[in-house]
């Protein structure tokens, strides 16, 4: 027996487009994209809908995920949590609902549509700056990891600085984010 | 870090950053859940060697239990019932 989660990752993304419903990939998955890949045991997303939408996107995927009866609420910012398990299998989309929480509304509204042919579907996607932003908040070990990864696979010149510095220093992350800029080697 | 190996540690990881940025970030995106997928294998491994008396069906559930550990466990401290 073996996994294979893509289709898994794919038909949400087909739902999502199908429901219309307002999304951007979170977590490792929105790292991935900008930084390294690491192992993502999950699908993580912040929407922007009503309960009708969030009932739509749950019943486009109810033939291949279970939603979990018990919602939570985030630590960090408060905000709610769904989550949906593929059945049979070990893979779970996390749907967070949009908070009233500054960065993450400025991050929501500066999110990416990208299309991916191999999911057959757009997909919205943070900005590399906003997943800096975000992990330096969350600051577990691997979010750590993940800041540097990226700013590393990313140009420096490509990233708007001034635009980092500004959450940083809202969020007192600004000496963590330089001590994690001096750790990277040089690249080029 | 021993300031022997920096420089070694320091090529390894340039490599890495150089191998990133000539990957597409679509198959970055896939690469996330196929290194999961062989995560998982390993881990079915591990629960097959350590009950090797249990069947197919019994190693799955074994497996599924750990994996929703490992989720409760990375939840813990960030994450309050509704």
């Amino acid at each position: 027996m073996s996994d294979d989660h893509i289709p898994h990752m794919k038909r949400v993304a087909q739902a999502l487009e199908a429901t219309g419903v307002a999304h951007v990939l979170v977590g490792s998955m929105s790292s991935n994209v900008h930084g390294f890949a690491r192992a993502t045991k999950d699908m993580g997303l912040v929407v922007q809908t009503d309960v009708a939408g969030l009932d739509r996107l749950f019943a486009a995927i109810a033939d291949s995920f279970d939603l979990d009866p018990q919602a939570s609420f985030e630590t960090v910012t408060g905000t709610l949590r769904h989550i949906a398990v593929a059945k049979g299998s070990k893979f779970k989309v996390e749907v967070f609902c949009l908070s009233p929480d500054e960065h993450d509304q400025e991050r929501f509204r500066r999110r990416l549509s990208v299309n991916y042919p191999s999911l057959n579907a757009r997909v919205c996607i943070l900005t590399a700056e906003d997943v800096i932003i975000t992990k330096l908040r969350w600051a577990r070990v691997k979010d750590l990891e993940d800041v540097k990864d990226v700013i590393a696979v990313q140009e420096p010149s490509a990233l708007d600085w001034n635009y980092i510095h500004h959450w940083t220093d809202l969020h007192g992350t600004r000496a963590k984010l330089d001590a994690l800029r001096a750790e990277i080697p040089t690249i080029d | 870090m021993n300031s022997e190996f920096k420089p070694l540690a320091d090529a390894i990881y340039r490599e890495r950053v150089l191998r990133a940025r000539r990957t597409p970030p679509e198959e970055r995106l896939l690469d996330g859940v196929r290194l999961y997928d062989q995560a998982l294998e390993r881990m079915r491994m591990g629960v097959q060697l350590q009950h090797p008396e249990a069947g197919a069906e019994e190693v799955e559930c074994l497996l599924v239990s750990r994996v929703q550990k490992m989720w409760r466990l990375s939840d813990h401290g960030y994450y309050r019932p509704a």
